[in-house]
């Protein structure tokens, strides 16, 4: 396939003759997604795509093309449009590039998978059929649903100084969920959120002697809701989980830190931040046991690769270091234009969209503390797990978050479940409360397909890994109109 | 490459349909288009180019058992027809390991439709000239895009759609250092540069307003005319848990307390489906129909719901043209009594909500809702604006804001249209007043 990328990189120079730098960033995807609705089959989609973005340089600006058609012909056409556009914007871009944010990489990479054959789509249907029996704990159960999806991305990087890249990510993705009623009462459970258990690797993730277990619970705590009191109202401590934790780190970690938010490139979309460039190297982020990675290593963790899509090696990069911002969610890009430092993040959801600064695995380190150390030293607390709802504001600050499950804690003791608990809080005061950081044993990986960001928009995936954490003061509350 | 796609459309639909076995039936759903996008930041371009894309999506159907194919389609006839064959074939290959499908829901309708409207765009070449010279002095930042786009579906009962259009979007923000700013859009099918420079004369009229200190509210239940750009926000609220059939019937909807009449909306407030609005074709995925208007809420009380032909099957119910997802398209709301040009008066004190920010259920029983303000909102006092607000989040049911606490909604109703570019650029739109609440709550 290489010598097909090279011959239509050729077939783009011919197209493009005055062009500095060109570079080709093909992009496959072949996607696998089987689902069930009590019990019943719901439905059964394949999906493949495929495509190529020609991207140009010209004195200072890029220009880009996307399009399906893989012919030399087609690419020579692409090409061409892309130096158009790159000829018309030139007088009026933002920051002049060079070729040095296109490295020369040279690199091939694929996920780490134990198992890698793919089992028959009938044996799926007849796990998926059995973890609905299990969510189906009670009468009070009213729905059911169990997913599976599969799939795989191919990445092909060649360009005109020398890159050549080739990338093969694997992703298994399942969700498992029951609705539950009494009366007026509806309450939904699921495994661990939806999609969070979207992970990188090979057949091993589908533990279906765990997964089905998970269902069996899942559906015995959604009933265990309808009789639980709903949230308390008022200020504890916060125990949340990892499943919930993803949530925490992705909005109010991740996203105020990516550089294209800060240098302004998606105020009018997804928002600024509320971090400012000359904060980098001093900021109090949080507590001093606030230690958050770009971990582009993790095994399993769903953005695990060997490098972004323009080329840039990934590798871990301390984000926040005892509480002190050090380092951006910034690209080559926004590295040249803000002066701040990195990481390799310049991530695209398809061939059809240009690079932009994303997260990828971005997790909290794990610390010291046991978790039945955790509660036993929590006088008034509510433990709360597997997010529900989500809303931040555009710079990245006044947030509210739900949870699907909370259980009280009071004088060292988990007690009471409740229904519906939700908190608020303000994104840098928020993390300097962080009181207690669990240890290795409850750092639990999970990552999420959905994250939305851009103009045009994109869709991209992405990591997060935490232990369970304890936060002091938050403002907690339930439903109800 | 330039692409005929209603003749490439025409040509699959002959091949796949033709080419069906005893006992098959199929529904084919095209997608294409050929776009310019060019992403603004203080002013300047920071990323831009262009999109050539088509997409089919090939649902199968065969004895009780169902599949679907989405396929990214080169433009290449011969390659396509490849990759069909080989789509077919890994479909009859899956088919008889996969459950019956107790719902199966096979279209039998036949309607036929073609619409097409042709636009006068911008050569791509002059696009940064001609949107940011009339901008200059602004600190501008947004997204221009353009160009052709169609949508097509057909069926194995001889249903066969056609919808395309050439139209532009420019969804822009214009801000001030002190982190205000007034979010607009200038979209159509014709480009005009006398109104774009109209548009930008107004945008620059607002943003001076927001040169003022920042007022900050204390948390607390206040009075506020909500505008139809912050309105459009709560209109994904009836697709998402909302009013498709199948979710309410499953206990997923956040309008169930609705249709078992333990809550209401306002009697001034009515909803409909509304595609005589003109801004996306009637017909869904499966090549089926919906009606030109379908009302939904009427004087408060729900009348009817978003219903597709599985959940029909399911229950055993009649369809209405719904897709898939049981989505309300095309959403209009009725209009009410107020002029906008009385509508700082008829507020008095409170909040004026030029736009909102990240919505999302905060308890979906209980159809609550929480968000933020965002961009331009001010603070009024005696019907007179005082500055702008700094932003702040709020936690309110639907079954208040449009329900208990609904005052009235604006005579005056505007049309937006869909902004959103996830995997290809949309089509749609809402038809919608601004609304005066008494009481929204605020709570950070």
């Amino acid at each position: 396939m290489k010598h097909d990328l090279q011959r239509l990189l050729n077939a783009a120079q011919s197209g493009a003759k005055e062009a500095e730098w060109i570079g080709l960033r093909k992009r496959k995807s072949d996607a696998s997604f089987y689902m069930i609705r009590d019990g019943a089959f719901e439905e059964a989609v394949k999906a493949f795509n495929e495509g190529i973005m020609v991207e140009v340089l010209f004195k200072g600006s890029f220009g880009y093309a996307a399009s399906a058609d893989l012919s030399p012909e087609g690419i020579k056409t692409a090409a061409a449009n892309a130096l158009v556009t790159a000829k018309a914007v030139k007088d009026y871009t933002v920051y002049k590039f060079d070729s040095t944010v296109r490295p020369e990489t040279k690199l091939e990479y694929i996920s780490k998978r134990d198992k890698k054959a793919v089992p028959a789509v009938n044996e799926l249907y007849a796990f998926m059929a059995e973890a609905s029996k299990k969510l189906k704990a009670g009468e009070e159960i009213i729905q059911t649903s169990a997913m599976v999806e599969y799939g795989r991305y191919d990445y092909e990087i060649v360009s005109t100084n020398g890159a050549d890249i080739e990338q093969s990510l694997f992703y298994i993705s399942n969700f498992l969920q029951a609705i539950a009623r009494k009366g007026d009462i509806i309450q939904t459970r699921s495994g661990n959120g939806p999609r969070a258990l979207s992970r990188q690797g090979g057949w091993e993730l589908l533990d279906i002697p765990h997964l089905l277990n998970m269902a069996e619970k899942t559906g015995q705590e959604a009933i265990e809701l309808l009789s639980a009191p709903s949230c308390p109202n008022d200020k504890r401590t916060l125990v949340l989980m990892p499943d919930q934790m993803m949530l925490q780190i992705h909005e109010s970690v991740g996203h105020p830190l990516e550089i294209d938010r800060i240098l302004g490139d998606e105020r009018n979309y997804a928002g600024g931040s509320f971090v400012k460039l000359s904060d980098f190297g001093s900021f109090q982020y949080g507590s001093k046991l606030m230690n958050i990675s770009f971990d582009p290593g993790i095994g399993h963790e769903l953005a695990t690769y060997g490098a972004d899509e323009i080329g840039n090696l990934a590798k871990k990069e301390l984000l926040i270091k005892d509480g002190i911002l050090m380092r951006g969610l910034g690209s080559l890009e926004s590295q040249a234009r803000s002066g701040v430092p990195g990481v390799a993040n310049q991530r695209a959801t398809s061939w059809n969209r240009p690079p932009i600064d994303r997260m990828a695995n971005l997790n909290l380190e794990p610390g010291s503390t046991s978790f039945a150390d955790m509660i036993k030293s929590i006088e008034k607390g509510i433990l709360m797990k597997t997010n529900r709802s989500w809303s931040i504001d555009d710079y990245r600050n006044k947030f509210q978050f739900g949870c699907e499950y909370g259980v009280l804690i009071e004088n060292g003791k988990l007690t009471k479940t409740v229904r519906d608990p939700n908190y608020r809080g303000i994104s840098s005061s928020f993390w300097r409360n962080l009181a207690q950081v669990g240890d290795k044993n409850s750092f639990e990986v999970f990552g999420t397909p959905n994250c939305g960001k851009g103009e045009p928009n994109q869709v991209i995936f992405v990591g997060h890994a935490s232990p369970v954490c304890a936060f002091n003061d938050v403002e907690v509350f339930g439903g109800g109109r | 490459m330039k692409i005929d796609n209603k003749a490439r459309f025409d040509a699959l639909t002959h091949r796949i349909l033709n080419e069906l076995q005893q006992g098959e039936y199929a529904a084919l759903a095209y997608y294409g288009e050929n776009s310019d996008f060019m992403r603004f930041n203080n002013c300047k371009v920071r990323q831009s180019g262009t999109v050539l894309q088509t997409e089919l999506t090939i649902k199968l159907w065969k004895d009780k058992k169902s599949h679907t194919t989405q396929l990214g389609l080169s433009g290449n006839f011969a390659k396509d027809d490849e990759l069909v064959s080989e789509a077919l074939s890994s479909a009859r290959a899956l088919l008889p390991l996969l459950p019956d499908d107790p719902y199966q829901a096979i279209p039998d309708g036949s309607s036929v439709s073609e619409a097409s409207y042709k636009g006068s765009l911008l050569d791509s070449k002059d696009i940064p000239s001609r949107i940011l010279e009339p901008a200059k002095g602004l600190d501008f930042t947004g997204l221009y895009s353009q160009g052709y786009l169609c949508r097509a579906a057909a069926n194995s009962s001889g249903a066969r759609h056609w919808f395309e259009t050439e139209t532009f979007l420019l969804d822009y923000s214009a801000w001030l250092p002190n982190g205000r700013a007034v979010k607009s859009s200038f979209a159509g099918r014709e480009w005009q540069d006398s109104l774009y420079k109209d548009k930008l004369d107004s945008t620059k009229k607002a943003v001076a307003k927001l040169d003022a200190e920042e007022i900050v509210l204390k948390p607390g239940s206040y009075r506020a005319f909500i505008c139809a750009d912050a309105l459009v926000e709560v209109t994904d609220f009836f697709s998402w848990y909302g009013l498709g059939e199948r979710g309410l019937r499953q206990g997923e909807s956040a309008f169930l307390a609705l249709q078992e009449k333990r809550e209401a909306f306002s009697p001034k407030f009515s909803l409909t489906q509304d595609f005589g609005l003109g801004v996306q074709p009637r017909f869904n995925e499966n090549g089926e129909l919906a009606p030109e208007r379908l009302d939904l809420i009427s004087s408060g009380k729900l009348v009817n719901t978003i219903v597709s032909s599985r959940t029909a099957k399911q229950y055993n119910i009649e369809a209405n043209g719904a897709t898939e997802g049981e989505d309300v398209r095309s959403l209009a709301i009725a209009a009410g009594n107020l002029a906008e040009a009385d509508a700082l008066a008829a507020l008095g004190s409170g909040v004026y909500v030029s736009n909102f920010h990240y919505l999302n259920w905060s308890d979906v029983q209980a159809a609550r809702i929480t968000g933020m303000t965002r961009f331009s909102c001010l603070w009024v006092e005696n019907g007179k604006i005082v500055g702008p607000i700094k932003d702040m989040r709020w936690d309110e049911s639907l079954y208040n804001m449009l329900g208990t606490k609904l005052v009235d909604l604006t005579k005056e109703r505007q049309l937006i249209v869909d902004s959103m570019t996830y995997e290809r650029r949309e089509v749609g739109g809402c038809l919608l007043p601004g609304i005066l609440v008494d009481g929204l709550s605020f709570t950070l």
